[in-house]
């Protein structure tokens, strides 16, 4: 009923930076179902970045990316600072 | 009722859909004959997976539309995140009965608490199995279908299902349903995104119908920049509708990166006017809408109108039934308005919510209702909606949504709030976990003092229920008959289960149906209590009070259960009024197809021993099988006992005096676990002696005897057994000396079919101590008892021809039923062994009926065990009890025994 399962940056212990990337540019309506996330655009693509708390969030967010019908290209987790 | 409003909308969905095609859709259809021939030459199973906007549904329906097939196709739209197993078969059934073949195979169900899925696909393959015609299933959205069992019962039924049965599957992404195999088989037709994506030619005739001529490059621009997305050409055909330049919004488009669907979603809301707009964004927190609702979202009017207007333009609404008043949004496009809705009118949201709760509330939509409270966080007013309507709920067999409704409250609500702990108890009860229910019982107790005066009443009953299952669950009966003490005051007073006025606003006429309902519920929980007690009066008045109730405010099941309950109580008053009430509740299963549920096994169970007691074993026999399958033996101690019991009747009727006592063995061992005196426990214990006598095992039967406790010796029916065993003994005075307690009336109250026993054996006494007169009295004595119930079975279990003849002779008020006495006694024969299947030795246990159900699919051992999630070793297990239960050698000769014996569907035509 509404799209508010979006988990904010987490910064717990188990929580990890990821890198996804999806096509095409993200206007301001679609940045905001991914409110933890950064994104920034990268050529034709963007790339939403930001840290999520385990496996169970990022499966929330390429759930949100899947039903607003926008096309996953990449999904990496990033090094630990 | 209005509670139950649900799967009446659902139900109101799935004509509608076939309204629809017979209407044809609204919108133009796009005519797309490659894929419709790849659905119509489909083999066994279609999966049409792709993203969303795909255009999967649209294709679907023009295809059914077209191919004519709107009377053989089942439509079914799995709600958003379906964990329910129950509702999605039960949606199932009901497409299926609105196609022409399924409406004369499928019988109906009624939703009712804790309907087995797996049973519900057995059902349904058994329905099935005579399928002639081809017959298409399509399950749209497959992938909200989120329960684990419910995909693997569909598993199930793509392996087992009729030739001619075809099942479309439309969803998002691939589900995992064994796929594998039937891609391996040839048996899988695949439609994927590449397939979906529309063609130059196609798009411009979806533009043509949209009223918009396009040709040249800007329509392959269009295309090209979509990619076919069907979702983006609609939504560019809404934008360039009226367009003055189409070439330039061709290349514009194409000149940006944002998403095609942001991009196109924009173009769209502008061009709208500012009241659609407005429809559009607020109501896009609903998952369904309509004219009114829309008019209260948008404080505005003419929803109705602009939601048909859309619903013509093909634009993100389409109608869910027939009349077009309810709409719901395309996913996609709902979800992107609600972030619309949230970025260009912040904290609106909310407000939207408890309007929407409120208007659902009072609409009889408590589900929706309850939603929509929770997603305004109004966690206070969500609670009493559910305290409200939970006894609805839970007998519309809404257990699954209730849990659901649960977990969307925060924990600290759940504990700190009395009336949702009750709920939660009575939920934890439902999903079998009695620690937990305990634990939120305590919380529920501890808080209820907070709750206001006017909505402690149905508080305390629901947690008085809670607690009478919970001691029936543990088999503590002392503890259930304290339970149903207490209810007793709550329950026999009307008024404590009514909410007070404005207890939720705007749905008074559905809380005090629930009041109802809780009653209802309340007074047949007391009735079957005592009644297991042996506390018959009080359970006959509550059971009685329970019944008329139930059919007052239309509650099916709970007239149906309290029902059975009360045939099996009339028993001491009167077999004839038993097998009565016994045939009502049996009727009342057929009509809604809850043959297979526990209550319809003890009304056959009743139904095997009224046969019985009249001297028709043979008669009684298939009901005592269907009792068998009904009643599973994990169940309830007290519920075997009575299998045991009606078994052992049945088998004493037709003198198989070696399986008559196996059975009463096993219903006393069953009786020695309870916790609490039970009506069958004396009449099992007096019944092994009784076997034992007529084996002519006198010696065993003295031991039984002697391994009774002093006050077990003085019950009544065990008093009439000894009194057998001593005639055996030829000790006719010791037979009258423990018969005179029982025939003086001071023995304890025992029923009339065994006070018969008691004359009839007197009878015998006197004969043999000289004394005709008293005999003879005795005799007429037992024959008035007889009489209004036909229970010839004493007399057949007591034969005395020579006494019974003479009696004729003399002045007898019961002349026709000697003579049918005598009959039978003259002409009794030992039945036949093997007339039709003999049952199972023992019933089979739930999980080897579950594996049971996997043997006529030819898949191995180790993949039944991943089937059902446990190891090989396991269902090896089971699968030896069960050749062993069944007298098979092999898993062909299983499958043929349980098919004749009803266990299984019969065999489809299989591929």
């Amino acid at each position: 009923m509404t799209s508010d399962n979006m988990t904010s940056a987490g910064d717990g212990p188990q929580s990890r930076r990821y890198e996804i990337w999806v096509r095409g540019h993200l206007g301001e309506t679609m940045r905001s179902a991914f409110p933890g996330l950064r994104a920034q655009r990268r050529g034709a693509d963007t790339v939403l970045t930001g840290a999520l708390p385990d496996q169970a969030a990022l499966h929330g967010v390429l759930a949100e990316i899947e039903a607003l019908g926008l096309e996953l290209l990449e999904v990496r987790r990033l090094a630990p600072y | 009722m209005t509670t139950a409003s649900e799967p009446a909308v659902q139900t109101r969905d799935l004509v509608a859909v076939h309204a629809m095609f017979r209407r044809g859709a609204p919108a133009a259809v796009v005519s797309r004959p490659w894929l419709w021939e790849r659905l119509t030459g489909a083999a066994q199973v279609t999966v049409v997976s792709a993203p969303p906007g795909s255009g999967k549904t649209v294709l679907l329906r023009s295809w059914i539309g077209e191919a004519g097939l709107a009377r053989r196709a089942a439509w079914v739209p799995v709600g958003r995140d379906e964990r329910d197993p129950q509702r999605f078969w039960l949606a199932v059934l009901e497409a299926l009965r609105e196609t022409s073949a399924g409406s004369a195979l499928v019988r109906e169900l009624t939703a009712a608490p804790d309907l087995d899925g797996w049973a519900m696909v057995e059902r349904l393959l058994k329905d099935l199995a005579p399928l002639q015609e081809r017959l298409w299933l399509v399950i749209d959205d497959a992938h909200e279908l989120g329960s684990a069992e419910a995909r693997r019962q569909l598993e199930l039924l793509l392996m087992r299902a009729p030739q001619e049965l075809r099942l479309v599957l439309a969803t998002r992404h691939d589900v995992r349903l064994g796929l594998h195999r039937l891609r391996l088989e040839g048996e899988l037709t695949e439609i994927r995104a590449d397939d979906l994506r529309f063609t130059v030619a196609e798009a411009q005739a979806l533009f043509q119908a949209a009223g918009v001529e396009l040709a040249g490059s800007a329509l392959t621009l269009l295309v090209d920049r979509t990619e076919g997305w069907a979702a983006g050409l609609r939504l560019a055909a809404l934008s360039l509708a009226g367009h003055p330049d189409p070439r330039r919004f061709a290349a514009e488009f194409s000149g940006s990166e944002r998403t095609v669907a942001e991009y196109l979603l924009a173009e769209v809301l502008d061009r709208q006017s500012e009241q659609v707009r407005r429809l559009l964004l607020r109501t896009s927190v609903l998952e369904r809408v309509n004219g009114e609702l829309a008019d209260l979202m948008t404080g505005g009017s003419g929803g109705e109108r602009m939601l048909q207007d859309l619903e013509e333009a093909n634009a993100f609404v389409v109608s869910v039934d027939g009349a077009r008043s309810w709409f719901r949004y395309h996913h996609l496009f709902a979800g992107l308005l609600r972030l619309e809705l949230r970025r260009t009118e912040p904290g609106e949201a909310a407000g939207l919510h408890e309007l929407a709760a409120t208007w659902f509330a009072g609409h009889g939509f408590p589900v929706e209702a309850i939603r929509h409270a929770q997603a305004a966080r109004d966690w206070g007013l969500a609670a009493r909606l559910l305290a409200d309507h939970w006894p609805g709920l839970y007998l519309s067999g809404k257990s699954a949504a209730v849990h659901a409704l649960l977990a969307g409250f925060p924990a600290e609500a759940r504990a700190a709030d009395a009336e949702l702990a009750a709920v939660a108890a009575a939920d934890e009860l439902a999903q079998g976990s009695l620690a937990a229910a305990e634990r939120y019982l305590g919380l529920a107790e501890d808080g209820s003092a907070s709750v206001s005066a006017g909505r402690s009443g149905p508080v305390r009953v629901l947690l008085g229920v809670v607690r009478l299952q919970l001691a029936r669950q543990h088999g503590n009966l002392p503890a259930a008959a304290e339970e149903a003490q207490r209810l007793r005051a709550l329950a026999e007073a009307p008024e404590a289960t009514q909410p007070m006025k404005g207890a939720t606003e705007g749905g008074m006429g559905r809380a005090a149906g629930g009041g109802a309902e809780l009653r209802t519920l309340a007074l047949v929980s007391l009735g079957v209590t005592e009644f297991w007690a042996a506390r018959l009066e009080e359970a006959q008045r509550h059971l009685e009070q329970g019944v008329a109730l139930a059919r007052r405010i239309g509650r099916p099941y709970l007239e149906f259960s309290g029902l059975a309950y009360q045939a099996v109580s009339e028993i001491p008053r009167s077999l004839v009024l038993a097998a009565e009430r016994s045939s009502q509740a049996i009727e009342l299963a057929e009509r809604h197809g809850w043959t297979d549920e526990p209550a319809a096994g003890y009304a056959y169970a009743l139904r095997a021993g009224v046969l019985a007691w009249q001297g028709r074993p043979e008669e009684a026999e298939p009901w005592a099988q269907r009792a068998e399958r009904a009643l599973k033996p994990e169940a309830e101690p007290a519920v075997a006992l009575l299998i045991h019991h009606s078994r052992g009747q049945l088998e004493l009727a037709r003198g198989r005096y070696a399986d008559a006592l196996s059975a009463f063995l096993a219903a006393q061992r069953l009786g020695g676990r309870l916790a609490a005196p039970h009506l069958l426990v004396p009449s099992a214990r007096a019944l092994v002696v009784y076997s034992l006598v007529r084996l002519g095992e006198t010696e065993r039967a003295e031991q039984a005897l002697a391994g009774l406790g002093d006050r077990d010796r003085e019950d009544g029916e065990v008093r009439i057994a000894t009194a057998a065993l001593r005639l055996a003994q030829d000790d006719p005075h010791a037979a009258t000396g423990a018969l005179g307690p029982v025939i003086d009336g001071s023995a304890s109250q025992i029923r009339r079919t065994w006070l018969i026993q008691a004359f009839a054996l007197e009878a015998i006494a006197r004969d043999a101590l000289g004394d005709p007169a008293a005999a003879g009295r005795a005799l007429e004595r037992a024959l008035d008892l007889a009489e209004p119930d036909g229970a010839l079975l004493p007399f057949l279990l007591h034969p005395a021809p020579g006494l019974l003849e003479r009696h004729a002779r003399q002045r007898t008020a019961h002349a026709a039923l000697l003579a049918a006495i005598l009959d039978l006694l003259a002409g009794r024969r030992p039945a036949p062994s093997s007339a039709g299947p003999r049952p199972p030795l023992e019933p089979l246990s739930k999980s080897e009926i579950r594996v049971l159900r996997y043997l006529p699919t030819h898949l191995p051992a180790p993949e039944i065990a991943s089937e059902l999630s446990v190891s090989t070793s396991t269902v090896k297990t089971h699968l030896r009890n069960l050749y062993a239960k069944l007298g098979a050698h092999s898993r062909a000769e299983a499958v043929a025994s349980a098919r004749a014996l009803g266990l299984l569907a019969p065999s489809a035509t299989q591929r």
